[in-house]
């Protein structure tokens, strides 16, 4: 891993053996367990463990087998692993189980983001223009745009692009990590491994319908750019002096010889640089520190890239973005401590059970650190590391301090590193002398490793299933309240996530009880707030009840079950407010203004 | 590429995006129209710029058909709605002529000696 591979040697054709034929169908017989187990999860889930308190064994044994035949896969025979579509099967196996458990369990979208941005879409294409006002989402709309031009064009059903999105976007990103892989190492045992942690790490849940995925994915291809054609070969570092780093800069040499390809990559780079500007606040930030890490090692050949792109964030933010970065600065809430607090501290309050799914996270976002310095260690004493992957993993936590981002900067810096902690750990987990080939021995560590690594992310994704799986009667009295409430009036759920705003995303005024009483949501204090918002917004009030948003509130400490009845049965009693809508899991309260 | 006349592939990508557009304008039933639909908005502009580069490895080039593909279409879409002219028939005819007009450089590029 000490350069750029030039080319990638292809995986010589074998005859399928009866091992390949085997994994074939284990990988088979794990995904119907799996998802024959998740199918029988009742909604909503009533456990705030999530999805991991009520996945019936059957989804675990097809875990455990599927990580036991990934391992046999990877171990193959002297010659090398598996073949690649039995590999390729597995990958696509793992990914279906992980990414797309909640979509066996249920056929609504988890979450209510994905909701809110089919919003924004369909607000988008039903508009004359962008009007940048409206929100942060509109001064970065190159996403929305794309995603507005899709659903139309298809004709699809916006409700399944959200449903499967995870498991899309994860094949995009499987994808440019795997093209990834192979400018770093030969080994194709390697590679595969790579690709298996980088599902198994991924605990972070971004890959849902949003700019993030998107933004994600292009900033993944704009690095193997780097890696591949736009690389260079750098001279042996001899010393900081003037003298040494100047003779050591002017020595690189470029590690693709054609010109004509270069430019077609620079140019390739600049359009991916400005879509990733147009559509998402914080990639670009992220990709110009790992832009300008690579450039300073001497490892990128077009040595201006980061300026330009540079220069191309700021244009963006000065001009399409400006409304929304004057009311907003960017560093407003940052340093250590609030990133700290935003990051770590608030959301370490809970329930036991969802106190322990936030230090599975923890936990396992720190196995994963682990075993990369681990494996960092053992490349650099074997005189294989690659500096740009190192580079790559650290410079994402950079950006930790600069931005509480909402308390989710410690998840966005976590999964940028992710595909380079992957690779990093990959150097620990196979064999360093001879072949790489997993012994016998070595089998017997890397199973539990793999299916211990399975168990925690599936804890750690799916571990606010409580409240963000909905339940059909939920979304019924969605429905109910988008019926029912004219334009202009305002709609109260308990708390986020809700699964909201798909439709009429600028006709109603949408606020949750959290939002309105942010410190103390006791009937006597918060119900008074919400009852005179209510009533004092001229087209009326709708308050929204679901049992998963109730959970939301419990689950993270900031009422009990108790305290939100009274808050109900203080609101249901004021004057002006009726039950419009009930069934077994969701109330709606008119307040008539 | 024969070094001499346009290659079979540059022709065909050409007159796909010009049928599959039109197609795609005119409506296919629901399925057939989302498969035209997402070939004539991504796969092939995607195809058609990753062709004008010399890329030898096929997994970068199918890297880069995506990225192509969805970076270009995101770009095309935005312009039109800050420009106030977006539709969807708008974007797919524009992808077309992006497509078709990659492929004419590409052929520029296979009839030079």
């Amino acid at each position: 891993m000490t350069s750029t591979l030039k080319q990638p040697s292809p995986t010589h054709a074998r005859l399928w053996s009866a091992r390949d034929i085997w994994c074939t169908v284990a990988g088979a017989v794990s995904l119907a367990l799996a998802a024959g187990a998740a199918a029988t999860v009742a909604v909503p889930v009533n456990s705030d463990l999530g999805l991991v308190g009520v996945l019936p064994y059957p989804f675990w044994v097809g875990v455990l087998l599927l990580n036991i035949t990934f391992v046999v896969a990877l171990r193959g025979d002297s010659t090398g692993p598996a073949r690649r579509p039995v590999m390729l099967w597995l990958i696509v196996v793992l990914v279906l189980i992980l990414f797309g458990a909640a979509a066996f369990v249920t056929d609504v979208p988890r979450g209510e983001v994905a909701f809110r941005h089919l919003g924004i879409a369909d607000t988008l294409s039903n508009s004359d223009g962008i009007d940048p006002s409206i929100d942060a989402y509109f001064n970065w709309p190159g996403f929305f745009a794309l995603l507005a031009t899709v659903l139309r064009a298809t004709g699809i059903d916006p409700v399944t692009v959200a449903l499967w999105a995870p498991v899309l976007n994860m094949g995009l990103w499987l994808t440019a990590v795997g093209v990834l892989t192979r400018y770093l190492t030969n080994d194709p045992r390697r590679r595969w491994l790579v690709l298996w942690i980088f599902c198994l790490g991924n605990w972070q849940d971004q890959d849902y319908l949003s700019p993030q995925a998107f933004g994600f994915f292009l900033y993944l291809v704009v690095v193997v750019l780097l890696m591949g054609p736009l690389a260079a070969k750098a001279a042996v570092f001899r010393g900081f002096k003037r003298a040494d780093l100047t003779a050591w800069w002017k020595a690189r040499t470029p590690a693709e010889p054609r010109p004509g390809y270069r430019i077609g990559a620079l140019v390739v780079t600049l359009l991916l640089v400005a879509v990733i500007c147009a559509s998402h606040q914080l990639t670009p930030f992220l990709l110009l520190i790992a832009m300008t890490a690579l450039t300073l090692s001497g490892r990128v050949w077009p040595s201006r890239l980061p300026l330009i792109a540079g220069i191309l964030l700021v244009l963006w933010l000065v001009y399409p973005a400006s409304t929304y970065l004057s009311g907003h600065p960017p560093l407003a809430d940052g340093g250590l401590q609030t990133a700290i607090e935003a990051n770590l501290v608030d959301r370490t309050t809970g329930t036991a059970g969802h106190l322990l799914v936030v230090q599975v996270r923890i936990g396992l976002t720190l196995i994963l650190w682990a075993l990369a310095v681990a494996g960092t260690i053992r490349d650099w004493r074997r005189r294989r590391l690659d500096i740009r992957v190192v580079l790559l993993a650290v410079t994402p936590l950079l950006l930790f301090p600069v931005q509480a981002y909402g308390g989710e900067m410690l998840i966005r810096v976590s999964l940028f590193a992710l595909p380079f902690i992957a690779i990093l750990a990959s150097s620990v987990l196979l064999p360093t002398k001879g072949s790489t080939r997993p012994t016998s021995r070595g089998t017997l560590v890397l199973v539990p490793t793999f299916f211990l690594l399975a168990v925690l992310t599936v804890t750690g994704r799916f571990g606010n299933a409580q409240y963000d799986v909905f339940a059909d009667n939920e979304m019924a009295a969605v429905a109910a309240v988008d019926h029912l409430a004219p334009p202009g009036s305002a709609i109260i759920s308990a708390a986020h996530p809700t699964p909201w705003r798909s439709q009429d995303y600028l006709d109603h005024r949408y606020r949750t009880i959290e939002d309105i009483c942010p410190s103390d949501l006791s009937a006597a204090t918060c119900g008074p707030l919400i009852y005179r918002y209510a009533k004092h917004n001229s087209a009326g009030g709708y308050l929204l009840l679901m049992s998963s948003a109730e959970s939301s509130l419990v689950v993270q400490g900031q009422t009990s079950q108790r305290g939100f009845e009274e808050l109900e049965d203080w609101l249901k009693v004021q004057d002006g407010v009726d039950l419009a809508f009930s069934n077994g899991d969701a109330r709606v309260y008119r307040v008539t203004p | 590429m024969s070094g001499r006349g346009v290659s079979r592939p540059t022709l065909a990508l050409g007159l796909s995006a010009l049928g599959l557009s039109l197609v795609t304008l005119f409506g296919l039933p629901t399925p057939l129209q989302t498969i035209a639909a997402l070939i004539v908005l991504i796969v092939l502009p995607g195809q058609a710029l990753a062709r004008l580069m010399p890329v030898s490895d096929v997994a970068l080039g199918a890297l880069l058909v995506l990225g192509l593909g969805l970076a270009s279409l995101a770009a095309v879409s935005t312009a039109m709605f800050y420009l106030t002219i977006w539709s969807w028939q708008a974007c797919v005819v524009t992808m077309g002529v992006i497509t078709v007009l990659a492929c004419i450089a590409r052929a520029r590029q296979e009839v030079t000696p």
